[in-house]
């Protein structure tokens, strides 16, 4: 919101520089976004009267003489059209600055000599509705009587800078002159002038003129209106024009910039209505009925909710209370007699049918935000009191004021020691009496208690702490010292889930891994493209009612698809190996916690491509986590669809799958567009947490030798190791320490569709050196188990 | 020749033998000949039975001090030539050290991760705990219990995706502070890091998916002054001793008095520069003491406990700290960029 300095003036001393206030509003809690000069950096820009003007032959330039105040007048050479002797214009002097950092020098032109230049409005920036003699082709020549010399910016009304004030949400009352000086005498400890209201009335009365009816009041709490006959549309003066100007609103006639003027200087967004268009003379104010339409100001039209709040006329809705006004109603130059409204809707209902016909202004802004009660009637008389001043009409006598439940005064108590002790700053309570009063409050202090008195305009105050804040800002936050926390020692460190996950990302990262993230929700779509059959619950993931766009239109039921197209990324910009992986929560609303929630699995997600890399790399990372949580699991050929069918597996404890990994599928690959292979893979981390075990003991060193026997079985290609070596285990007996696979060899000799497998195995007892004889029955028996379970035989 | 001159001969030809020998097959070859089973010495010794019986014993010493001197010498041969050889051979297999060769492959966590685990070192050293929660939250936790009743205009600052009327995504990791109370013994001293949502637009400064970690203390005789020595810690750990900051007022539902925390800016100490936009500070934190009425729906006495909260952005710091101008790189992905994270 912006505002002209000189306006807030009118209200409150601002002894010091625009950034200076800047700053000190800034750390009172009045956010400012900027300051500008209206002038946009006009110097030495001054009155001069064209005292002689002659053509200069086989040119459009003039040579002029110009009186500027001086003891000679000054040579300018101008190229205008309008330029003629005796007119009274705006002279750049010799070093004068213009808006867009133009600079001015006295100078030659065309061998003449030309000591300054003439200024056009279009070079000053002047707008037409702040100047309404700009608008002339060329030269801007004044209208009115000036002294030559005079500094031109307090003539069109530029001599001043406008400060952009940010609102915080809770103080609606702020979005106003009176609120922003009431900020500033606390601010700047200066003293806050209100304005003195009085209205001349000139007789009649309001109800001879218009009658109004509020059949909505829980959605309409305060209505006021007055009338004003005989209306005199004119321009308005240039002290209101220009304050209009600075708060970026543009002026039009006399009735409307006074309804806007007291927007800007109270909050209170009025209304203006022609009242021989208002039919009947009645306002009504209710409830929009079922079906009704409205054309709105804007020339739209709207189906009316039944909450909506019109105005209306004795034949039918005119506006959208709050929002917008009817069109025929508007002040126009033949206008005669006006009723201003200026009332207090439902924030919720304003905003409720702001947003359902996509309609902001200027006043639905402000009417959700909250405009107070309490102040109607001194913005309906301050209205009137300008009608007076600027001579627009005349003020009919009474006035109209629905108000049939006035707010309670409120008034909180406060207690000064827990004041100070909530700020952690000792502010004497004899400052607090004097910021509470500053910023308008009533207050008194009884002993240790602060007796605050709310202003109609405060509804955001509340209780003590509000006091405490209210305080503590003027008084100033860079009192607020650093202390340390005290009390009793508290434990901290991360949660068992944040630990496993650093674990994880320790070993990932000395793995090579580089970790991603991803959005939370995907698009329905790019599931599809996993080929996931049709009774797969990840089919219907639980979808955002309001979301940016389809392609995040539901949370994610896996990590996969967003791996899939990372590592598709990843290849098609040229990097040649990427190990990447994710740790983030999938949702499962099918299974909704006790609390109606989706069911969050935090899970890792592996994916990993490159000229090294294959299953056996990505598993290996697995198994390392698996391992490092002391965790063992089987593999077992098999997986999701989206795996390649012959290099998928799932890593598995009993009934517990933990890790679900495959090379990616030729036809997913095609549909992420994805040109070279992929392993990606996806770990359920919450039941690694489980079932982690912590490392305990280590097995002491054996003191025995060890026996090593190697040994090559070919077998059937169909013989999965795993599962063999499994059994091996099992037939050796506890005396074998460890089966290793060394290597696979494929050759003609072996056989058309047979493997010989080389396996290492190492045999040892904790209290003895083995005997051959022991070793040889233990080896006999892993022989006969391979031979009769898997036909496989020594070769 | 006497044994005497035949020693003297032996010991002069073997020093002089000696002096150009430069390999250890050479050397074992003379200490045979000379000293060896079969050797000259050994022959000189058997020979002495035809000496004069009076003459053995200082012949025999002769020799045996020749042999001792022998012994040495070669001994001290050997270790020249050892030493020579491994030197050989050790210039035989010098390498190019300069040679460029590809380094191990080491991957790193995202910038989010590191700055969060930061955080999180920083805080939990003052003793607070890290807590998580839901993403998909209720309503009543997300805004309600946070003082922002339905159809508060608050709500639409924040732009809510919606499950249904009465589950979100969670707009802010404050629902924590709602968890915390209701479920945790007092004092409660919490951190909660997490992902957050905003239906805001992808584009260079906003993501619908981005980080906070909030911060919430509840204890009795809290004060405003504790939350800032708190964030000044903070602040001097993660951006430098010098770092301090600066409180202004400002408004959030769930905290009163609300203060808005800037630090001093990490690129310009302060000076002023583009990145702060030439006022010396950084905008970092949202903060504030716990309003009354949030500890009193959560079950506390507002009467006899107070508490602060904050809530930090990651992205922001992230940003900041590696260099990042645009947010979307965050979540692209791209390994060429996250690569160079160490």
């Amino acid at each position: 919101m912006k505002l002209a300095m000189n306006m807030l003036r009118q209200y409150v001393d601002i002894p010091v520089t625009p950034e200076e206030y800047s700053e000190r509003m800034i750390m009172t809690g009045t956010a400012v976004e900027g300051i500008e000069d209206i002038a946009e950096g006009i110097e030495k820009v001054v009155v001069g009267r064209v005292l002689t003007c002659e053509d200069v032959e086989g040119t459009h330039l003039h040579q002029c003489t110009v009186d500027v105040g001086g003891e000679e007048p000054l040579h300018i050479v101008c190229g205008a059209p309008n330029v003629k002797a005796g007119a009274l214009v705006p002279v750049a002097l010799d070093g004068a600055k213009l808006p867009g950092g133009i600079k001015i020098k006295k100078g030659k032109l065309r061998g003449m000599v030309s000591e300054g230049m003439l200024c056009a409005a279009t070079e000053l920036k002047i707008p037409q509705e702040l100047y309404p003699s700009v608008g002339d082709e060329g030269l801007l020549i004044f209208n009115e009587d000036y002294p030559v010399g005079s500094d031109i910016r307090p003539i069109v009304g530029i001599d001043d800078t406008a400060v952009d004030f940010e609102i915080l949400a809770n103080r609606p009352d702020c979005l106003c002159a009176m609120g922003i000086a009431r900020e500033t005498a606390a601010a700047l400890n200066t003293e806050f002038k209100a304005p003195v209201i009085t209205v001349k009335e000139a007789g009649g009365s309001f109800d001879d003129e218009v009658k109004v009816t509020v059949e909505a009041p829980d959605l309409c709490p305060r209505y006021a209106a007055r009338v004003i006959k005989n209306v005199r549309i004119k321009e308005s003066p240039l002290w209101l024009r220009k304050y209009l100007h600075g708060a970026g609103l543009r002026a039009i006639n006399n009735i409307v910039d006074i309804t806007n003027y007291v927007m800007i200087e109270y909050g209170h967004p009025m209304h203006a209505f022609d009242l021989s268009k208002v039919r009947g003379r009645e306002i009504v104010v209710r409830r929009a009925h079922e079906g009704e339409m409205l054309t709105t100001l804007d020339g739209n039209e709207h189906a009316l909710r039944t909450d909506d709040l019109v105005i209306c006329d004795k034949e039918r809705a005119t506006g959208l209370a709050g929002v917008m006004g009817g069109e025929e109603s508007e002040i126009v130059e033949g206008t005669t007699d006006v009723m201003f409204e200026c009332a207090s809707f439902d924030r919720t209902a304003i905003r409720l049918t702001s947003r359902a016909h996509g309609m902001r202004t200027e006043a639905s802004g402000r009417f959700e935000r909250g405009v107070a009660c309490g102040t109607v009637m001194d913005a309906l008389n301050r209205a009137c009191q300008l009608v007076n001043e600027l001579d627009a009409g005349d003020v009919v006598s009474g006035c109209f004021d629905f108000y049939p439940n006035p707010k309670p005064q409120k008034v909180i108590t406060a207690n000064v020691q827990r004041v100070q002790e909530r700020a952690g700053v000792d502010i004497p309570a004899e400052d607090m009496v004097k910021i509470m009063r500053k910023l308008q409050f009533g207050c008194e202090l009884e002993g240790d208690t602060l007796t605050v008195t709310v202003p109609s305009f405060r509804e955001d105050m509340d209780g003590e702490a509000d006091v405490c804040e209210e305080c503590l800002r003027i008084y100033g936050y860079e009192h607020i010292g650093a202390t340390n926390l005290r009390g009793e020692t508290t434990q901290g460190g991360v949660s068992p889930m944040k630990a496993l996950k650093d674990r994880i990302m320790r070993l990932l990262t000395g793995l090579g891994y580089l970790e991603i993230m991803n959005f939370s929700f995907t698009g329905v779509s790019e599931i599809k493209k996993l080929g996931l059959p049709e009774e797969d619950l990840r089919n219907q993931s639980m979808p955002i009612r309001n979301p940016l766009g389809e392609d995040t239109a539901v949370m994610r039921p896996t990590l996969v698809c967003d791996m899939m197209r990372t590592l598709a990324f990843n290849q098609n910009h040229s990097t040649e190996t990427a190990c990447l992986y994710e740790m983030a929560a999938v949702f499962d609303h099918h299974h909704p916690t006790e609390e109606g929630l989706p069911t969050e699995t935090q899970t890792l997600c592996l994916g990993a491509y490159g000229p090294n890399v294959d299953f056996f790399t990505v598993r290996g990372a697995l198994e390392a986590i698996l391992r490092m949580c002391g965790i063992t699991c089987e593999v077992e050929a098999g997986g999701d669809c989206y795996y390649h069918p012959g290099r998928k597996a799932k890593l598995v404890r009993g009934r517990d799958v933990f890790a679900v990994l495959g090379e990616v599928h030729p036809a997913v690959r095609e549909k992420f567009d994805m040109p070279k292979r992929a392993v990606v893979a996806e770990l359920n981390l919450q039941l690694l947490l489980t079932y982690a075990k912590p490392m305990g003991e280590m097995k002491p060193l054996p003191r025995f030798p060890a026996m090593q026997r190697d040994l090559a079985l070919v077998m059937d290609e169909a013989v999965t190791v795993g599962p063999l070596m499994a059994d091996m285990r099992k037939a050796a007996g506890k005396l074998l320490e460890s089966i290793e696979m060394v290597d696979v060899y494929r050759a003609a000799q072996i056989g058309e569709g047979k493997k010989s497998v080389a396996f290492s195995l190492t045999f040892r007892a904790p209290d003895r050196t083995l005997t051959d004889e022991e070793v040889t029955k233990a080896m006999d028996k892993v022989l006969k188990t391979c031979s009769d379970k898997y036909s496989a035989n020594i070769r | 020749m006497s044994v005497v001159d035949t020693l003297r001969e032996i010991r002069e030809r073997v020093e002089s033998e000696l002096g150009s020998i430069d390999t250890s097959a050479a050397l074992d070859a003379l200490r045979v000949k000379v000293l060896g089973k079969k050797g000259e010495l050994t022959a000189l010794l058997k020979g002495m039975g035809q000496l004069a019986p009076e003459d053995r014993p200082k012949v025999g010493a002769q020799i045996n001090e020749v042999r001792a001197w022998l012994t040495e010498k070669m001994d001290e041969a050997q270790e020249r030539i050892h030493n020579a050889e491994q030197e050989a051979a050790m210039k035989a297999e010098t390498i190019d050290v300069t040679e460029p060769r590809a380094l191990p492959t080491v991957g790193s966590a995202h910038p989010i991760t590191l700055v969060m685990n930061e955080l999180i070192e920083c805080f939990s050293g003052m003793g607070f705990d890290v807590m998580e929660g839901p993403e998909v939250e209720l309503d009543h936790y997300n805004f309600e219990l946070m003082n922002l009743p339905k159809n508060h205009p608050a709500r639409d600052a924040q732009d809510t995706f919606y499950m249904d009327d009465n589950i979100v995504l969670r707009t802010h990791t404050s629902p924590m502070q709602a968890r915390a109370m209701l479920t945790r013994p007092l004092p409660i001293r919490i951190i909660c890091p997490g992902r957050v949502y905003r239906a805001d637009e992808v584009d260079a400064t906003h993501s619908p998916v981005f980080h906070q970690m909030e911060g919430l203390v509840i204890d009795e005789h809290v004060k405003m002054s504790d939350l800032r020595g708190t964030l000044e810690a903070f602040a001097k750990k993660l951006y430098g001793e010098g770092t301090t900051t600066r409180f202004r007022p400002s408004f959030f539902p769930f905290t009163e008095p609300s203060a808005e925390v800037d630090m001093t800016c990490v690129a310009c100490h302060g000076k002023g520069c583009s990145i702060c936009k030439g006022t010396g500070w950084i905008e970092v934190l949202g903060s504030g003491m716990v309003h009354p009425h949030v500890l009193e729906m959560c079950g506390i006495d507002s009467t006899k406990y107070a508490g602060f909260a904050f809530g930090i952005g990651l992205e922001r710091i992230a940003m900041q700290r590696y260099g990042i101008r645009d947010m979307r790189l965050l979540y692209e992905g791209d390994a060429r960029l996250f690569s160079q994270l160490r």
